[in-house]
């Protein structure tokens, strides 16, 4: 169990104000450091040991060991089933709002026990954000979409303009919306829904934005705008995102993880990572046969 | 289909069409090396010509081999194994092709060297290199046939023993000349066909370093590679 008082960071502990606080000691670290993937220099945001998932007795996810690092991008792929979605929901305690889910194991963030029970998980929710597979905006104008999160975190009246600017531009739609801004947000395309959904995440300046295939109901010229947004958004979030599309996973991350699915006499099936190492060498020259056997195809 | 069952078997037995290409030009060249020699023995000037033909037959498949491997990156996005494979047969399907040339560039070298009597000794080396080429060949071939990373690691001391023979069969032919059993000119082309033998061995070695990287993943570091990249470091370091 973390020692909470030694922690430097306590806004996530008890029910603190809900404003931005140690969030410039977390990006404290050189960027140009945290590029450094060959020297494995990139800061660690998310240091998980033994880490078990269950919904009641079954287990769905068994033994994960895996560092997430600050400012990259880390995907996780594998086939249905080998609990990569459950995975994503363990690093903003999502499973907690599923009834009889639990967590086993140590997932440490920036150095603090997140599943610690005097951690807030809503606040947990704010640092790290989500974007889901459907874009899901809230049946308001895309102003207030975005203004959404900032507003229940106390930004002032004042700022809101500024805050649902900054975020549409660095969400890459502004300039589609900056003349409609208090129209509907059912009225953008699914593509632009989306990147609304990613400017309503960013908004509340989160540190994490985990990504639950955010593409998987695009089209390809809405997926690559997405896929260019992911690799400007990185330079200021660290990003961990689920896809079942190998090339994306390819293509966009700097680190794969790969899980696999073990199904049990019964039928139950309990995932389990396989190997995790920088996306060049995953898709180059993978260590483990059962990842070169999944991205190969020679195994569905 | 069931979870274990393969989901690109079109793809995968493309690939191996590619594979079995590369043999089969691995196998028209081992042929073609000792079929040349039996020509050159025999001053046969027929037979060099029906070899310098059968040429063409290898640079058909090379091309056939390259557009396969062209089609499955473009439309196969292969990954780990497959792009190692496909990369590896890219470039085997040119150290192939250009074994095959120098088969036929023997072939063509035979009729600039009618008249010449060679002499027992330059004739038993032409055998010996000419074994030791299509053994090179043959064993190169062998290691990408079975992804054989060891052999393919061997082929380098292999090579050295060609290119003893090589240098033996330079030296004889300087005799031969000096003694005037040949003129400056047929000493020349003489040469020349040796060397050939010489590069069928350099391009079995290049096979082997591909076969090598087709199984570990690693590209293989030429000296002078090595040397540029010290170079390179130091002049970033200052």
């Amino acid at each position: 169990m973390v020692n909470i008082e030694e922690s430097n960071d306590k806004s996530l502990v008890g029910h603190t104000p809900k404003v931005p606080v140690a969030r410039a000691a977390m990006r404290s670290q050189d960027h140009a450091e945290a590029r450094d993937l060959g020297q494995e220099k990139a800061a660690k945001v998310f240091e998980i040991n033994g880490l078990h998932a269950y919904y009641g007795d079954f287990c769905a996810l068994r033994d994960v060991q895996l560092d997430v690092h600050q400012s990259e991008v880390t995907a996780f792929i594998g086939p249905s089933g080998c609990g990569k979605s459950t995975f994503l929901r363990c690093f903003n305690r999502m499973n907690d709002l599923i009834e009889g889910a639990r967590v086993d194991g140590e997932m440490r963030y920036h150095g603090l026990d997140l599943y610690d029970q005097n951690i807030d998980a809503v606040e947990v929710r704010r640092r790290i954000g989500m974007v889901f597979q459907k874009p899901n905006p809230f049946p308001k104008s895309i102003y207030d979409n975005v203004a959404f999160g900032p507003r229940i975190g106390g930004v002032k009246k004042s700022e809101l303009d500024n805050v649902v600017e900054k975020s549409l531009r660095r969400a890459a739609l502004w300039d589609e919306v900056k003349d409609r801004l208090g129209d509907s947000a059912y009225g953008l395309s699914g593509g632009q829904q989306q990147r609304l959904c990613i400017a309503r995440a960013i908004a509340v300046e989160p540190d994490v934005v985990l990504m639950d295939e955010p593409c998987s109901a695009l089209d390809p010229i809405a997926t690559a705008r997405i896929e260019e947004l992911i690799a400007e958004l990185k330079t200021q979030y660290t990003i961990v995102i689920v896809t079942h599309n190998m090339q994306q996973a390819a293509r966009i991350s700097d680190r794969t993880a790969f899980f696999s699915v073990e199904v049990s006499d019964s039928g139950r099936r309990t995932g389990q990572l396989v190997e995790i190492d920088r996306t060049e060498q995953i898709f180059t020259n993978p260590e483990d046969p059962r990842t070169e056997a999944y991205i190969t195809g020679r195994v569905g | 289909m069931s979870e274990n069952e393969e989901t690109r078997s079109e793809f995968h037995q493309l690939m191996d069409e590619v594979r079995s290409d590369l043999v089969r030009m691995g196998g028209l060249v081992t042929e073609g090396i000792a079929s040349v020699t039996v020509a050159l023995l025999a001053n046969d000037l027929a037979m060099a010509d029906q070899i310098s033909t059968q040429d063409d037959e290898i640079d058909l498949l090379s091309v056939e081999a390259e557009e396969k491997c062209i089609r499955m990156l473009a439309l196969q996005q292969p990954v780990a194994v497959d792009l190692r494979t496909i990369l590896t047969d890219l470039r085997m399907v040119s150290e192939i092709e250009r074994s095959g040339d120098l088969v036929s560039n023997i072939a063509k070298g035979i009729g600039r060297i009618q008249g010449v009597e060679l002499e027992p000794r330059l004739r038993g080396l032409i055998d010996r290199m000419c074994e030791q080429a299509v053994r090179l060949t043959t064993l190169a071939i062998d290691s990408y046939a079975d992804k054989d990373a060891a052999l393919a690691g061997a082929l380098g001391e292999l090579d050295d023993r060609l290119d003893e023979l090589h240098n033996d069969y330079i030296d004889t032919v300087f005799s031969s000349r000096f003694d005037r059993y040949i003129t400056t000119q047929q000493a020349v082309q003489l040469a020349v066909i040796g060397r050939f033998y010489e590069r069928i061995g350099d391009h079995a070695v290049n096979i082997g370093e591909r076969v090598q990287y087709l199984v570990t993943g690693e590209l293989p570091e030429h000296k002078g590679a090595q040397r540029a990249r010290i170079r390179r470091e130091r002049s970033e370091e200052v």
